[in-house]
């Protein structure tokens, strides 16, 4: 892509985010979603996280890898389970990736 | 101080509260934000943006999802619109996000709404909604309540925009095979775990989790969003067959 593309590129980037994040409260006072919508909406950010995590971890070049040699499940489960006992951010990240980088040598 | 509170002093002091407050929840999430930060900057450097484009991508945009989308596509030299489709789907979510905002901020003038939603992310969603979202209509959209979303905004903002150029400005130094893009993952799920509280947001997040992967192979990242509606409407199911169990039990207790 040529320098003036990618300046196109980021100004529509930046367009589309800002609107899209905008779209609701554009509305101000004029309308409202019914609060059972609303309620649901609380489950949004976990689902959307997950399911930017999930494809990187089980998805390889394409395919589905559910086994011991995906060094990306390995390390993605041991991360998880790091949180859930440790619950330590620093002791996950550093985990997470010297279970990652032993794995890819190994396997 | 008075530029950013103001000058009345017991208006002042009730923003600057909740200002604290919003920082320091966001504040456990310094690493998290930050292994993201750097990885979305040396990324962009290695896809061949010049550090101008980098920096105004990241200052601009101000998306990891959306900017981690884009890259391949740019690598790839795909046209500008799948691009900007791509950006497009992966921004849908932020729809939901405003919409779930909306009551909180809806009485401020627009300029100010345009402002805060520049500042909208998942996580500071996730934390506003989750310690608001059962207060009454007539409580929505207090002093407190933006402040402290002002709060969690610039915390997270200064981490992300200092670890993003960070890392535009050493990408040159990072080789490739460290893997280092693997690393916004496990931040990821470390940001992201903990967010899972009780029993609908379980199933609304395996839900999403397994929609995500079969759908992997659907163009222009719409797994996505599939994926985002399966487990909402996953984690509302649960949620309504829970009630209707609990109030169950309660007339059985009645009787």
């Amino acid at each position: 892509m040529s320098a003036l593309e990618i300046w196109v590129l980021i100004i529509g980037l930046t367009l589309i985010t800002q609107l899209m994040r905008s779209t609701f409260l554009l509305f101000g006072d004029r309308f409202r979603l019914p609060e059972r919508v609303q309620h649901g909406l609380r489950y949004a950010p976990v689902c959307a996280l997950i399911a930017l995590i999930t494809p990187e971890l089980f998805v390889l070049q394409g395919a589905l890898d559910i086994s011991a040699s995906n060094p990306k499940l390995i390390a993605g489960i041991v991360a998880a389970l790091s949180t859930l006992i440790l619950r330590s951010m620093i002791a996950t990240i550093a985990i997470g990736m010297v279970v990652f980088t032993v794995f890819r040598i190994i396997s | 101080m008075k530029a950013l509170f103001g000058s009345r002093p017991e208006l002042a002091r009730v923003r600057r509260d909740a200002f604290m407050h919003g920082m320091r929840i966001v504040a456990p999430l310094t690493l998290a934000t930050g292994t993201w930060g750097i990885v979305t900057g040396v990324a962009m450097v290695k896809v061949g943006l010049t550090t101008t484009q980098a920096v105004g991508m990241s200052l601009l945009v101000f998306s990891g999802s959306a900017q981690l989308a884009s890259l391949p596509l740019i690598a790839a030299a795909a046209p500008i619109w799948v691009v900007l489709l791509t950006a497009f789907v992966i921004n849908l979510r932020f729809v939901i996000f405003s919409a779930g905002l909306q009551p909180f901020f809806r009485r401020l003038e627009l300029k100010r709404r345009l402002l805060l939603a520049y500042f909208i992310i998942d996580f500071s969603f996730a934390m506003f909604l989750s310690r608001f979202s059962d207060t009454r209509d007539d409580e929505r959209g207090t002093t407190e309540q933006i402040w402290f979303f002002l709060g969690m905004a610039a915390y997270s903002w200064v981490i992300w925009q200092a670890t993003s150029i960070a890392g535009i400005l050493l990408a040159a130094r990072v080789p490739t095979e460290w893997g280092l893009e693997f690393a916004s993952i496990i931040a990821l799920i470390a940001m992201t775990i903990p967010m899972i509280v009780g029993t609908p947001a379980l199933v609304g997040a395996l839900t999403a989790g397994v929609v995500a992967v079969l759908a992997a192979g659907l163009p222009l990242k719409l797994g996505l969003l599939l994926a985002v509606i399966a487990g909402i409407a996953a984690a509302m199911t649960v949620e309504v067959l829970l009630d209707e169990h609990a109030a169950k039990d309660k007339r059985g207790a009645k009787n």
